[in-house]
């Protein structure tokens, strides 16, 4: 992105001030610079990652999340078009991601607050929501997910993690999918013993694990 | 493990070995995180080097100096015995009246509580009488201070379980001020029925209400929750009241609420403590969480950092939340030992914090 | 957790005057320091005696505001707690609710 830095550092600032209509102004400006679409992408995409550290450290809170994502997503509109024009292709996403709260568990902010993260990190994400009854997980699987995310905010529901990953070492596919888990008493420890592949400590970190794989 | 080696605990309770000078490295690194996540300051050289002799203090159990010990209180009540592992309980049924006394002439209990087996505010309303009853009877035995403990948990007024709109899902669908305003309206109907609630164990002669884990569901849980205390208060002149929190930082779903004009989302527990105080606690719970990737001594400076500034800003007393996963004690369903007498000690005598 | 805490920084209860000491922060919004002196004062200790068992076993007992172990005779409940509001002077609810309770 050499020669773009003026315009990747305002694209980052406008996701961290969130206000729908500064995004869309600092893109229309990376645009009228030439820098191409991917780039302006992966900028926001950074900026949003900021946005996801400054939520947990409670300098900035759900609704300022929310509202970058929708600057994000309607910006999208245009570059998803502008990356047809430079290269045929649409903005390709990174993978498909099934997310849900577990069965018998009702929590679901910090699932969702991950959930909206993943998305703006490029992933085409099935949020299931909570309460999830665990076949819903392995369907979604076999329709196309290559990462399920599971959350689990007590000790009586992490369990049904597990239940998930038996069950799809029964169904065969296994080894065709990144697991993930989290929520509160949720540990790597955990992670390892019921041989899921990441653990995220919150969603930022989360975030950032899945987009190194 | 090498003889300059000690044997300490990682945030999930793992037990690990490490040199002082690493663990030395971690308490300034845990200081650092609190200090630049609150804006306030970190712990002194004097503070580091007594947390690390507690640390590396041979011995399995630690304890504070002789004249240092301190009030404690406690959440769940008899749910400690009684409950499943959800809430840590040990699957032991017995009688409320049997748990109380067990903790208080057993178990050395400065302070006790009923509780209802949800716990929560909402689902106490319709079985009111029966927890009246059962503070009567206990009240008639029992010698120390007696509370009655629920969590506010907003969450419970939100569909699917209640009335509300569910903030979460009209966030993700970007009905950002739709969200708002079922926060609003929530929060409005939890400050009803903590005055119902209250001001009915309160009748039954309660010392008090513990009002744990305030702000779990967000800014607009912690401000229904407030304005429930100000209104038992104002009933209740005697009311003994406690205000634990649920994290370091009140998550700010709702992100504008106010309580008395200030905005609580983003609050840590230095600036929690003082809208407390305004509505009417007599103590303030502080909590801090445990990041279990992190040491114990990463979790213990972080969260005695946060404690100790509460301390000073505060006018009332502050008790320290040392359960499982906060204050830097490991998030595992049975703590070890030997670290939750180390965040104890630390919390006492570096923290000065007035309860655990 | 409980009898971990307990041991390494708890004051103990009613083996010693954690209740009263309590008791002083919840009702007047004391510090820790300030209700041990508060309760030290009106009992005639130092700060370091009130909490050992040694010296609060039979003092409890004299002063009738209850003791750990099971004394028949010994106040307990409502009868103890009438007594601790005269020694700290304060008010209890649960006393309170009681006199209300009584046909004069």
């Amino acid at each position: 992105m050499a020669g773009f830095e003026n315009e990747k550092k305002a694209l980052q600032d406008a996701m961290v001030a969130y206000k729908v209509p500064g995004i869309l102004d600092a893109v229309e400006k990376a645009r009228a610079a030439k820098m191409p679409a991917n780039d302006i992408i992966n900028a926001m995409g950074d900026g949003m990652t900021e946005v996801g550290v400054l939520f947990e450290r409670g300098r900035l809170f759900l609704p300022h999340v929310l509202s970058a994502a929708a600057g994000m997503t309607k910006a999208m509109e245009v570059l998803g078009e502008d990356l047809k024009a430079q290269g045929g292709a649409a903005a390709a996403k990174k993978a498909s991601v099934v997310m849900g709260t577990v069965e018998g568990d009702v929590h679901d902010i910090g699932k969702s607050i991950c959930s909206t993260m993943l998305q703006c990190a490029g992933f085409d994400v099935h949020d299931l929501g909570r309460d999830v009854p665990k076949q819903k997980f392995i369907d979604e699987c076999n329709n196309g997910c290559s990462m399920c995310g599971m959350s689990a905010l007590m000790t009586t529901t992490m369990t049904v993690q597990r239940d998930v990953i038996e069950m799809m070492k029964e169904a065969g596919i296994r080894d065709k999918i990144v697991v993930m888990v989290g929520g509160a008493p949720v540990t790597q420890s955990w992670c390892d013993k019921i041989g899921a592949d990441v653990y995220g400590e919150s969603a930022s970190e989360t975030v950032s694990k899945v987009k190194d794989l | 493990m090498a003889a300059q080696e000690f044997y300490t605990r990682m945030g999930d309770g793992k037990r690990v070995t490490m040199t002082k000078e690493k663990i030395m490295a971690d308490l300034q690194a845990g200081t650092a995180d609190a200090a630049d996540m609150g804006t306030i300051p970190a712990l002194t050289a004097d503070d580091l080097e007594r947390l690390l002799d507690i640390i590396c203090d041979r011995n399995r159990v630690v304890a504070v100096e002789p004249g240092n010990e301190v009030v404690l209180t406690y959440d769940i009540g008899q749910l400690d015995f009684t409950g499943d592992n959800g809430n840590s309980g040990n699957g032991v049924d017995m009688g409320r009246l049997e748990a109380a006394l067990i903790h208080e002439r057993a178990l050395g209990a400065d302070t006790f509580e009923l509780a209802h087996s949800d716990y929560s505010i909402k689902p106490v309303k319709p079985v009111i009488s029966m927890e009246m009853q059962t503070m009567e009877e206990i009240q008639q035995e029992i010698i120390a201070p007696f509370f009655y403990g629920a969590m506010p948990n907003m969450g419970l007024y939100y569909a699917p379980d209640g009335p509300y709109g569910n903030p979460a899902d009209l966030m993700r669908e970007f009905k950002i001020d739709e969200s708002m305003q079922q926060s609003e309206l929530a929060a409005e109907h939890l400050a009803r029925d903590i005055e119902y609630v209250g001001n009915k164990i309160m009748a039954a002669g309660a010392d008090g209400f513990d009002f744990d884990t305030m702000a779990s569901a967000g800014d607009a849980d912690f401000v229904g929750g407030l304005k429930g205390v100000e209104a038992l208060r104002k009933a209740n002149p005697l009311a003994y009241i406690n205000t634990g929190m649920a994290g370091e930082s009140v998550m700010g779903i709702h992100g504008g609420i106010e309580f008395h004009g200030k905005t609580v989302a983003g609050l840590f527990p230095h600036q929690q403590v003082k809208v407390c105080e305004e509505a009417g606690a007599n103590v303030f719970g502080a909590v801090c969480n445990t990041n279990t990737s992190k040491s114990l001594a990463w979790n213990m400076a972080r969260a005695v950092t946060f404690v100790k500034e509460c301390v000073k800003q505060a006018s009332i007393p502050v008790h320290c939340d040392l359960g499982m996963g906060v204050g830097g004690i490991p998030m595992f369903e049975t703590p070890p030992i030997d670290a939750v007498t180390r965040a104890s000690k630390a919390m006492v005598e570096i923290a000065k914090c007035d309860g655990v | 957790m409980d009898m971990a805490h307990m041991i390494a920084s708890g004051m103990g209860g009613i083996r010693t005057a954690g209740d009263l000491v309590a008791r002083m922060e919840y009702a007047k919004n004391m510090k820790i320091d300030k209700a041990k002196e508060y309760v030290a004062k009106k009992l005639g200790l130092s700060t370091l005696d009130i909490a050992d068992e040694h010296i609060m076993r039979d003092l409890r007992e004299e002063l009738k505001i209850g003791v750990v172990t099971g004394l028949p005779g010994a106040p307990r409940g409502i009868a103890a707690k009438m007594n601790i509001e005269k020694l700290l002077d304060i008010k209890i609810n649960s006393c309170e609710k009681f006199r209300q309770s009584l046909k004069n």
